[in-house]
This record gives structure tokens, sequence and C-alpha cells, in this order.
């Protein structure tokens, strides 16, 4: 799980272009969205799309988005459970 | 009409009135001028080059004369850069569409990152012309002042090419 929290983080680096961050920045339970990293609606849609393209996984119910992506941590979890490759 | 500042960026030289300010890149700029505003790396080349010309145009214009400011860009070939960046992303068998790329395939996006960092309430406009026709920007410029109510207007040419070929030449202008 700890080797695919940092693959998480540093892929979420790359999609979203966040410049100046390495993985260590990231709290791994830390909020991504509001606080936390601050990340907006157009960010939720580029994981989405990470998620599908290095996963696998496609969201079915995009109601669950919000509890998959409050945290790496959460999304970690999901991952791991739901990846397809 | 009345140029108050002019900023110009190239790949190697930026100026503020004529005089170099720095040869940084566009990140090295923001790093110098700015450094408060991580969206500035979600953005694309071309918004982060007119972002930056405007952070050192407007720099000192108080809030109050900010929401009384109109943006008008020009420019000749649009959003392409991004365009096709994101036309990689649905070409191929491997399509996934970019959504983060996609929200910067149109030009006008630079007014409206602009007009959101600076509070402008103005109208904003982008053109984008056959030619860089000094003529035609100035005519566009000149009637808005005369007939809209802003009494700012921060225009000029923003291209962007790629890394070796860019060019931000913005001016703020009043009546």
């Amino acid at each position: 799980m700890d080797n695919l929290i940092l693959q998480l983080k540093n892929q979420i680096i790359e999609v979203l272009n966040l410049e100046d961050m390495t993985a260590d920045d990231i709290a791994t339970d830390a909020p991504l969205f509001g606080e936390g990293l601050g990340l907006d609606s157009i960010d939720a849609l580029e994981l989405i799309v990470l998620l599908e393209r290095e996963y696998g996984i496609k969201l079915s119910n995009p109601a669950e988005g919000k509890q998959i992506f409050s945290s790496v941590a959460s999304i970690a979890d999901f991952v791991s459970k739901n990846r397809k490759k | 009409m009345k140029t108050l500042a002019h900023v110009r960026i190239t790949p190697t030289d930026t100026s503020v009135n004529g005089a170099t300010v720095s040869s940084a890149s566009l990140a090295g700029l923001y790093r110098e001028f700015a450094g408060d505003y991580p969206k500035f790396f979600k953005m694309d080349s071309l918004c982060k080059l007119g972002f930056m010309a405007a952070e050192l145009c407007l720099k000192n214009l108080s809030a109050d004369e900010k929401e009384n400011t109109a943006v008008i860009l020009f420019n000749r070939n649009g959003s392409l850069v991004t365009d096709r960046n994101y036309q990689k992303t649905i070409e191929s068998d491997n399509y996934f569409p970019s959504p983060a790329l996609f929200v910067y395939t149109l030009a006008n996006i630079v007014t409206g990152e602009i007009a959101i960092r600076h509070k402008i309430y103005g109208e904003t406009s982008f053109y984008v012309l056959d030619s860089r026709d000094e003529t035609l920007m100035d005519e566009i410029v000149s009637d808005t002042l005369l007939t809209s109510s802003p009494r700012y207007i921060l225009t000029g040419f923003v291209e962007y090419e790629n890394e070796q070929n860019y060019i931000a030449d913005i001016k703020l202008v009043t009546k």
C-alpha cells in the first residue's frame, strides 16, 4: 500500500501540474479539496481520468467521488480494491 | 490615448517601460514577480504569458482602478498550442481526453484568468487576427475607451508558439 500511495502522489503531482511540490509535501490523510491541496472541479475530472487511464477503473457512480477523492489514503484504498491493471 | 505602463516579455528578455527587469522563463518570472498564485502552474502557456504580462503591467493600479479596467488582447494563433495538445489526448486508441487541457482550448481564457486574478469587472475580449495589425488594434481599443465605461484598458498582443517563440507586448492605457 505504501508503494501505491507514493505512486498516486507522484501521479497527482504530474497530472495536476503541482509544480514545486514533492510527494513528501502531500499528507496521506489530508483533504485534497477545499483546504489541503485546494483542488477544484477540473482537478476532480482529471483525477477521474487518471484512475481510468492508469488503473482501469471507471467510476460508475459519480456520487462516490466525494468520498473516494477525499484524501490520497482514500484513493489508494479504492484503487487497491478496484484496480483492473 | 495615454500609455501608463508597457510590458514586453520574450523568451530572453522581460522589460517594463523599456527597462529590462529579467531574462527568466515564464516560471522564473512567476517566482520572481508573483509567487502567491499556485493556479499559475495549471494554466496553459498562453495564459501563463498573459498572466505574467498583466502582473507586471497592473502592479501600480489600485483595487478600485482595477475594477474600472477592461482587458482587450490580440494574437494570430488563438490557443493553437493547447488545441493541439488536447487533440493528442483524443485522437489515438489511448482515448483519455484531458479536462485540464480542454478548459484552455479557447484563447479568451487568458482574459478570464487575468480578470479573476485582479478582480477586474470591466469588458474582456480576445481577438484572433490575420496579422498583428497595430492600426486595427488601436482602433478597437480607442473605440472601447470612447464608447464604454472602463477608465483603463489592459491591451496588447500575446502569442505563444513554443518555448523559444513567444511574445507578450502589453500596455495599460487610458483616455
